[in-house]
């Protein structure tokens, strides 16, 4: 079985070819996602897709998500009514971990529409297309993400994915004035003036990001001295 | 579903004109469509002849500027957008193309709303169409846009013509024929009409119906009853003559103050308001009060009957319920200043009285020469609307040396009363010790003289201070001959030597830079106590008082103390700077207004203000008044040529 999934991305990876028993909905997302960005696009035509994952917690193989966050950006517009916004029921198990203090997503809560986890996927990929994928520490959602898809018989994400923190060190490494740990979402938004409302909702958190997203890259095309492209990222 | 981004948006929307106007479920619709814009500093939003975009623009964070530019492409600054304010809406209603270029001038943010979805909701909300259509009429937008803001809606064209809702300027209704007489009527007649037409007074008139004098029920009583004329005399042996007269379409407010000033119970009415013209009836001051039911006049003859200060402390709170009245009606700031004035000056008069009987009682007998009780600073220009801290002095005519100091001991005593009094109203101590119970301020006419040429003479700063608070005087009670003495005085000797002088009074009004810089629309104080908030007073208000009263000083002009008449009497006197001189003066009303309604509302002077407790009407009108500051600072600049100074 691992050495399947293994294989399949590995033989993915070479050939672009689809994996026979994927779903219809990620064979698509395959097919729109055939050629990446040139790296001479400039950054302000490729469309965005700004994501946040709220989870039970931090650990990868065995915490859920339980709520998917998306805006979309294009230039320099955040398009509200273009969102992804998902819920999906907290797993068996999982109900009473400290992380329900962080998001506040009440376990189950009636307040949401819920999805089942294969339906949520295939809407994701279905918005995010052949998107740029930005968030923070984004890492961690792309991963939350793959292992849903993996087991939800699909590939991985293959979107261009920028992480914002990571776009924050180039602007301004760390060193004796700005600690390793002042990249969080919380220290970045303070730091370019960005109101912390509504934070730790996925959709809030992405929102933050969005803003953050457009404020970073005019001050790295300020330092660069040029529009910025994909290269440049 | 709306989500909390959504939700985000409405929150700052629902605050803002013309978004208020909807409902909530609307405006949720709004704002799930609006799409945020992110503006480095520098970046274009749209440029003139741009053809309509399908959305206009809120600002949500920073600035945008707007300009227009000529025909050889200079640019020229129209309007400065902060926080909160609407841009770009010319092509929702009109299908026009860009105007104006919109350029941000720090990095902001942008909500940019759907206007296709937005034009659809202004059909059902008419107050929304109202606020965009006047707030793109007219050349003085914030007038306009004020107006929209508290105007309730109309219903239909005729409430729209007659203007705001607003009793206070409504004209006093003209029910029945004015009961008139001639002039050469018998007494008894005259009063038996009266009495068949159930009225209180009656209107001599000649053959044209022009009055000539008017006889009430207390001339009746006085003179008749106590058979001192006979009934078969003419009336015009007891009528008052000549009458006071009004135009008959004078509203309350007029009437009001006309009575205030002139101390007369009855105004005639006339076609022209002059007693020229054919008389169209009579208000006397029980009309009033019964169209107006809590009424300065009655309060003021409550504070004459008051036997305590502590009675005038609530009367003076009632007052403030009045003038709270009058700020929710927007009554022009003149009639309310007019007002609020006289009855600070009835509570002023009221503590005089108490402290004469309380010196007489104290065994210190009457005052030992004639004197004068100044107000000055805001209540000395006629400008005072909420309490604030007592600024005032005393004059006393010159006395030979030996006695000097008696009658000076004796002036200090009695303003040490009379402070007092005035405290317990609710009129602190002054901080500075500005007061008449302060020796330096107590003097007499040849004392105050030198001190007035010192401060003329010396020009340091301290001097120019005092010179702004002392400038201001007015006489409220006593003799009334003695601050014009000392105008006189101050006049000669600026003949001699006026310049310098003139230069630095000139030089300390602007002394508080005009708050053109912005954080987010507002200088804000950098320290202290008050620290982030916004110093209306020094930073807004300041500047043009002492701006025109230099420029009053200059154009010899002394019996002008208010600020918006000091202004009035400019723009007449130098026609070619009267645009500038109008829109300080309107600026100045509405900061006045603004510090009082914020004072009200905190129950303080409404001195600093924090930025975010505006409505954002009230950040507009704040932020245009900083253009006539800064306009008549640099007239001042050039005029006195103060760069030189520097």
């Amino acid at each position: 079985m691992e050495g399947k999934e293994w294989l399949n991305k590995l033989r993915a990876r070479f050939t672009g070819a689809g994996n026979d028993d994927w779903p219809d909905w990620y064979r698509t997302y395959r097919q729109r996602n055939a050629t990446p960005p040139a790296p001479s696009r400039l950054v302000s035509e490729l469309p965005i897709v700004v994501l946040d994952a709220e989870t039970t917690g931090l650990d990868i193989r065995q915490d859920r998500m339980l709520c998917l966050g998306g805006l979309r950006v294009h230039g320099n517009s955040i398009s509200l009514r273009e969102k992804f916004e998902a819920y999906l029921h907290t797993p068996p198990g999982h109900d009473g971990k400290p992380a329900v203090s962080i998001h506040g997503i009440i376990p189950n809560s009636h307040r949401y529409t819920y999805v089942k986890e294969p339906k949520l996927l295939a809407d994701l990929l279905e918005y995010v297309g052949d998107a740029v994928i930005v968030g923070h520490h984004i890492g961690f959602d792309v991963e939350m993400i793959n292992r849903s898809l993996q087991r939800n018989g699909a590939g991985p994400l293959v979107n261009r994915v920028i992480d914002t923190s990571n776009l924050a060190k180039r602007l301004r490494p760390a060193g004796y004035w700005t600690p390793e740990n002042d990249y969080s979402l919380d220290a970045l938004a303070r730091r370019y003036r960005i109101p912390l409302s509504d934070r730790h909702t996925a959709l809030g958190d992405c929102y933050i990001t969005a803003v953050l997203w457009l404020k970073l890259l005019t001050r790295l095309a300020v330092k660069l001295g040029h529009d910025l492209r994909m290269e440049d990222l | 579903m709306p989500n909390q981004v959504t939700y985000r948006v409405f929150d700052f929307l629902k605050e803002i004109a013309p978004f208020n106007y909807l409902d909530q479920e609307a405006l949720l619709r709004v704002a799930a469509r609006v799409e945020v814009r992110y503006q480095p500093p520098g970046t274009i939003v749209f440029r003139p002849g741009e053809p309509p975009r399908d959305r206009f623009f809120v600002v949500k964070e920073g600035t945008i500027e707007l300009y227009s530019e000529d025909k050889d492409g200079n640019e020229l600054l129209i309007e400065r957008c902060g926080e909160g304010e609407i841009f770009g809406i010319r092509p929702l209603l009109a299908e026009d193309n860009y105007v104006f270029l919109a350029r941000a001038a720090e990095e902001s943010l942008l909500y940019a709303v759907n206007s296709e979805g937005f034009r659809e909701l202004i059909t059902n909300y008419p107050r929304v169409l109202e606020y965009l259509m006047t707030s793109m009429a007219g050349s003085s937008r914030y007038a306009v846009e004020y107006r929209a803001s508290t105007s309730p809606i109309p219903t239909d064209t005729s409430r729209i013509a007659s203007g705001p809702d607003l009793q206070s300027l409504q004209s006093v209704q003209q029910s029945r024929e004015p009961v008139v007489c001639a002039a050469t009527e018998t007494i008894i007649n005259a009063a038996k009409k009266m009495t068949e037409n159930g009225v209180g007074s009656i209107v001599a008139v000649d053959e044209d119906q022009r009055p000539v004098g008017i006889v009430t029920d207390r001339d009746l009583r006085r003179s008749v009853a106590t058979a001192v004329v006979s009934r078969q005399a003419p009336v015009s042996i007891i009528m008052s003559s000549p009458v006071l007269c009004i135009g008959s379409k004078a509203s309350i407010a007029d009437i009001q103050i006309r009575m205030l000033r002139s101390g007369y119970h009855h105004l005639v009415l006339t076609e022209d308001g002059t007693d020229k013209s054919p008389v169209t009836g009579v208000v006397s001051e029980h009309d009033l009060l019964l169209a107006q039911g809590n009424s300065p006049a009655v309060l003021i003859q409550e504070i004459s009957r008051a036997q305590s200060s502590r009675y005038l402390k609530e009367l003076r709170d009632r007052a403030e319920a009045i003038l709270a009245g009058y700020l929710e009606k927007q009554v022009a700031i003149s009639h309310i200043t007019a007002v609020m004035t006289q009855i600070n000056d009835e509570i002023i008069r009221k503590c005089m009285k108490l402290g004469l009987a309380r010196m007489q009682a104290d065994g210190h007998g009457n005052p030992p020469a004639l004197f004068d009780w100044l107000a000055l600073g805001s209540q000395g220009r006629g400008e005072q609307l909420l309490r604030t801290d007592q600024d005032n002095a005393l004059i006393f005519e010159n006395v030979p040396e030996e006695k000097y100091n008696a009658v000076k001991d004796y002036f200090l005593k009695l303003a040490d009363f009379v402070t007092e009094f005035l405290n317990e109203a609710g009129y602190q101590y002054c901080d500075g010790d500005m007061m008449a119970s302060n020796p330096k301020w107590c003097l007499s006419v040849s004392k105050w003289k030198e001190q007035f040429s010192h401060w003329m003479h010396e020009n340091t700063a301290e001097n120019m201070l005092n010179t702004s608070i002392f400038f201001d005087y007015r006489g409220v009670w006593g003799d009334g001959s003695l601050p014009d003495k000392l105008t006189t005085h101050i006049f000669n000797e600026m003949a001699g030597q006026s310049t310098r002088f003139q230069a630095s009074l000139a030089q300390a009004a602007l002394q508080n830079p005009s708050p053109l810089t912005f954080f987010r629309n507002f200088v804000v104080e950098r320290s202290g106590e008050h620290k982030d908030q916004f110093d209306l007073k020094a930073r807004a208000m300041r500047p043009l008082t002492d701006a025109a009263r230099v420029l009053i000083l200059q154009a010899r002009k002394g019996n002008i103390n208010n600020t918006f008449r000091r202004y009035e009497a400019l723009a007449e006197i130098e026609p070619q700077n009267a645009a500038l001189y109008r829109e300080a003066a309107e600026a100045y009303e509405v900061l006045i207004r603004l510090r009082a309604e914020i004072g009200l509302k905190r129950g303080d002077s409404g001195r600093f203000i924090k930025p975010e407790e505006l409505t954002q009407v009230q950040r507009l009108l704040l932020r245009n008044s900083f253009n006539p500051v800064r306009e008549i600072q640099q007239l001042l600049e050039l005029r006195f040529q103060l760069n030189f100074l520097r």
